[in-house]
């Protein structure tokens, strides 16, 4: 037998994998991460709340907005939190330096998360790195202003990102049970991101028996304005196979599986440790059909990894069109504007230009399946370990070039396009109008005089341009503001009352500055905080809303009746009878459980 | 025709209780009850005996009560049967007379009769009641048979109630070894109509929901003739079922939680705080929110009657004029009439008392509204079968006066 040995260039190594948890829901995220132990990888942590960043666990810390917010947090601002984002753009740059894979942790809706993203996105896909974003969204009672910063954001990172996975808080509820406190939903929430970046992780930076790597990503994720379905399940034991299938399927994005049944393309990913048989992993595919339609493109991989012990982790990735995922009503509701006017998708104004760029991407992932098949047990694709030397030797040919131009044209496209894109823009908001909303009209006529101040500060180097045209809608609700959202927290109050104090009076005041809010140098270790002493050294999410328990309950997405499943839910005294099956429900459940309304 | 007191025994082997009934049926058609026996069931589920060795044991017991109570042998009953598998049908025969007959004769009626009753069943199914609702002689209703009247077509409207054939056939086994002969068989939801229906409330159109411990039981009358029953397989069990599954309380006490504090009306007020359950033994109170409790009660007897709602023929609901009647053990939960009417939008009532005489704290429990009705059925039957007996007959009730 010829000895073997795998090339080690192929694999990346975990040093050159960054997480960078923004604003404070993402710092809760990068907490969870650090707690969970991810070897190797660095976690960078950004925000404008000096408070949150000092506590945060991560390796490196930026503080953005130096000298605009002054170590405050935004205040729910997304144009604050673009603003704070380019005053430390090039500390970013410096940190991103070489790393081949950026994952982005941020929760959107708040200022600095859904301001800054699309900026920090930029920055690194201009370093080279493949960026997956993880974005969390706002709950729906957070109001139908913070939903839109999310969406305007969200919209840009679809453009922007190579990958994008979306959580919606919404669907946090049904991650514990209805009573459990609001801790371990956030717990949950955050574990489950946590997974989920550690299974990309796991997909990408092994090669398998079965190799997928970046580019099966891409091509599962490709769908234009897509939201991502993630399951990813663990399980050990006899019948692991059917197990981790299950877990995998229980994740919220996935809706029991219902959700696959539209999925298009699958990516299917299996690692195990080294006593995986085949039988499994026909066992697991076989469970796995009859939620995938028979026609879509599953795309397989299979990694064996020592260090799995007798573990098997199965992750699903798939993506859908946008408008099959549309369950709340509510956020269907609040995207219907965008949806129905073409002209103001923001994407556009980021695609059209380097379209030719997702296309190239996307042809060097399509060969992929069909080599892949004829030889699948190739130690790695040729594409991904293109890609892979092309990140490390400078004459790149296959993706790094193609993402240069990119880079190059991005700043000046937005400058030129966004002018006169904003006033295409606005004539097709006024034409769309009337359809649906007349009396939105007189709203944007008295409006109309905003957008053209804010459009000289636009070209002061906004990115935000879509944000602009959403402005009128939002001068004329008069909950939203600053605040944002209401004050539950009382120290939120506070700090409000407190920023704004600071505004009026930041000139006039310097000492108080000096105090410490500005002259936070960015790394600095925890504890050291002149806050942190007095502070719990974990502060609550005051960035993102905290929400009384309570709520929880009423907040359930009316998403479709879950797929019954007959063997497994107790059933009390009725155990073990005849499924007492009436029109597809079982009558032997509590209808209180089966969500029935 | 002055006949003699009669004695009948209606029994009912329900999911939580069994229960025997001895009416006496006056010369005067009232009714008096003599005694109850009751039993807690045990080897019934929905309604269908599944443990026979233990249901016997428990229709021995209600035997012996209700001998003792009524001081009375008794030798036949009355069964009342229910179960999943039991349902009704309607269905017409047409009949058109021959040529140069122009009057209704009684064989045409029944040749009507005979065709109507041919109902497609399944196989394993037989039939427990041909109910004949009422007659059609060309086109004009005539709720007694037209037999003598000058027609061309005559028609018969029947209600059918089937069942699988062997399970009833194995309750009336059940019933024979203990030994009791059984004289006739009763679905359930028209023996408690008998009680808790009068002829007014039948003919402006009436339901009766009979929720019991394993079952829902409904029969629907319209006009004065019975339309639709039914029974879905869901009852009080259920709902103390749910309460285990969502809160993980014990069975006793989530029966206990059930029965004491459970409030099925959408009242917030009842909503509020919670419920402390005290441990006699000493261990750890258990508190329940009252508002999961009451919403895994409501959401459960929502959805029961609105099953019910869904298989009553189309627009039923709306012609149903005299109101909707509740009995059974479960419709002792609060909250009920009101979840009722939020379900159906019409009167909600609860059964009348009948003339009856007895002791009176016992048939003012709807939980006996079955068997008190078999009684009722027993004595409609008996009228109907009204010939008189023959010589052997009168000789034989010289010995035994009671029974056929």
């Amino acid at each position: 037998m010829i000895p073997y040995s795998r090339d080690p260039h192929q694999i990346i190594p975990s040093c050159a994998v960054k997480i960078i948890g923004l604003g404070g829901a993402g710092a809760n995220m990068l907490e969870r991460i650090a707690l969970d132990g991810m070897e190797g990888a660095e976690l960078l942590a950004l925000n404008t709340d000096i408070r949150t960043l000092g506590s945060c666990l991560a390796g490196d810390k930026i503080q953005l907005g130096l000298n605009l917010t002054k170590g405050l947090g935004t205040g729910g601002d997304p144009e604050m939190g673009l603003q704070a984002v380019l005053e430390a753009e090039q500390a970013i740059r410096e940190s991103i330096k070489g790393r081949r894979i950026v994952f982005l942790c941020v929760g959107l809706g708040g200022g600095t998360g859904s301001g800054a993203a699309a900026i920090v996105t930029r920055i690194a896909r201009e370093e080279g790195a493949f960026v997956v974003v993880f974005a969390s969204m706002p709950f729906a009672f957070e109001g139908k202003r913070r939903r839109d910063q999310a969406e305007t954001a969200l919209n840009q990172l679809v453009v922007l990102s190579n990958a994008l996975v979306t959580f919606d808080n919404n669907r946090m509820g049904e991650l514990v049970v209805a009573k459990q406190g609001i801790h371990e939903a956030f717990v949950a929430a955050d574990h489950m991101i946590c997974e989920s970046i550690k299974a990309v992780i796991r997909l990408v930076v092994r090669p398998g028996i079965i190799n997928v790597g970046l580019d099966d990503l891409m091509s599962a994720l490709r769908t234009n304005r897509s939201r991502c379905l993630f399951g990813s399940g663990m399980a050990t034991g006899k019948d692991r196979a059917v197990k981790a299938l299950r877990n995998a399927l229980a994740s919220p994005l996935l809706d029991q599986g219902t959700l696959l049944k539209e999925a298009q393309t699958v990516l299917v990913h299996l690692c195990g440790g080294e006593d995986l048989t085949l039988f499994e992993i026909e066992l697991l595919m076989q469970g796995l059909q009859k939620f995938v339609p028979e026609n879509a493109h599953v795309l397989f991989g299979a990694a064996v990894d020592p260090a799995m012990g007798d573990k098997l982790s199965l992750t699903l990735i798939s993506a859908l069109p946008e408008d099959s995922l549309a369950m709340a009503p509510r956020e269907a509701l609040s995207r219907a504007d965008d949806a129905d006017n073409p002209e103001l998708d923001p994407s556009q104004g980021f695609t059209n230009p380097p379209a030719s760029k997702p296309a190239a991407v996307e042809q060097a992932a399509q060969p992929v399946p069909t080599t892949k098949a004829e030889e699948p047990t190739a130690p790695a694709a040729p594409e991904l370990a293109d890609f892979r030397r092309s990140l490390t030797v400078a004459a790149a040919p296959s993706l790094v070039d193609k993402e240069q131009p990119f880079a190059e044209h991005a700043l000046p496209l937005q400058t030129a396009a966004a002018p006169e894109k904003k006033a295409t823009a606005m004539v097709a908001e006024f034409i769309a109008v009337p359809d649906d909303k007349p009396e939105k009209i007189e709203q944007y006529l008295e409006a109309k005089p905003v957008p053209n101040d804010d459009a000289q500060q636009e070209k002061a180097g906004s990115l935000m341009d879509d944000d602009l045209i959403e402005d009128p809608d939002e001068e004329h609700e008069p909950p939203a503001d600053d605040a944002g959202n209401m004050d539950w927290f009382g120290e939120k109050k506070y700090e409000q009352d407190q920023e704004q104090g600071y505004h009026e009076e930041t000139n006039a005041n310097p000492d108080l500055e000096a105090a410490g809010f500005s002259s936070l140098p960015p790394k600095r270790p925890p504890g050291t905080m002149p806050w942190s002493i007095d502070k719990e050294p974990k502060t609550p999410r005051a960035n993102d809303a905290p929400e009384p328990p309570k709520l929880k309950l009423g907040i359930k997405t009316n998403s479709p009746q879950s797929e019954l499943s007959l063997d497994s839910a107790p059933r009390g005294r009725f155990e073990g009878e005849n499924p007492n099956v009436f029109e597809g429900e079982d009558l032997d459940l509590p209808p209180f459980l089966r969500k029935k309304k | 025709m002055a006949r003699r007191t009669k004695i009948h025994v209606g029994l009912e082997i329900g999911t939580s209780k069994t229960c025997m009934v001895v009416g006496e049926v006056k010369a005067d058609s009232a009714v008096k009850i003599l005694g109850i026996g009751e039993t807690k069931s045990a080897g019934v589920r929905k309604g269908e005996i599944y443990d026979f060795s233990q249901t016997r044991a428990c229709l021995k017991d209600a035997l012996a009560k209700a001998e003792d109570a009524s001081d009375v042998e008794i030798g036949s009953v009355f069964l009342a049967v229910t179960g999943a598998h039991i349902m009704g049908v309607n269905n017409r025969g047409t009949f058109r007379l021959p040529d140069g007959e122009p009057v209704v004769a009684a064989e045409h009626v029944q040749e009507a009769r005979t065709i109507a009753r041919d109902v497609h069943i399944p196989q394993d199914h037989v039939y427990v009641h041909p109910i004949i609702r009422n007659y059609w002689l060309d086109g004009l209703e005539h709720s007694t048979s037209p037999v003598g009247l000058f027609g061309k077509t005559v028609e018969a409207d029947f209600h059918i109630v089937h069942g699988i054939g062997t399970r009833i056939q194995n309750s009336i086994k059940l019933v024979r070894e203990t030994p009791l002969e059984v004289d006739e068989v009763v679905f359930s939801p028209i023996a408690t109509a008998q009680m808790a229906l009068d002829r007014e409330q039948r003919e402006r159109g009436a339901l009766l929901i009979d929720m019991g411990g394993g079952t829902t039981d409904y029969a629907l009358y319209l006009g004065g003739v019975i339309t639709a029953c039914g029974c879905i397989p869901v009852g009080g069990d259920h709902i103390t079922n749910d309460i285990h599954l969502v809160t993980g309380l014990p069975f006793s006490k989530a029966e206990r939680l059930k029965v004491t504090e459970g409030d099925a009306s959408a009242d917030p007020l009842s909503s509020v705080g919670s419920v402390k359950l005290e441990d006699e033994r000493g261990f750890a109170d258990v508190e329940v929110n009252r508002a999961v409790l009451n919403e895994v009660i409501r959401q459960r007897l929502e959805e029961t009657l609105r099953l019910v709602r869904q298989r009553l023929p189309a627009g039923a609901v709306e012609s149903i004029g005299g109101g909707i009647f509740l009995t059974g053990g479960t419709s002792l939960m609060r909250g009920f009439s009101e979840l009722a009417f939020d379900v159906f939008g019409r009167d909600i009532y609860r059964p009348e008392l009948p003339e009856i005489s007895g002791i009176q704290a016992n048939f003012k429990d709807p939980r006996y509204a079955t068997a008190i009705g078999l009684i009722r059925y027993a004595q409609i039957l008996e009228t109907e079968r009204a010939e008189p007996p023959g010589l052997i007959g009168k000789v034989a009730r010289l010995f035994w006066p009671f029974g056929k």
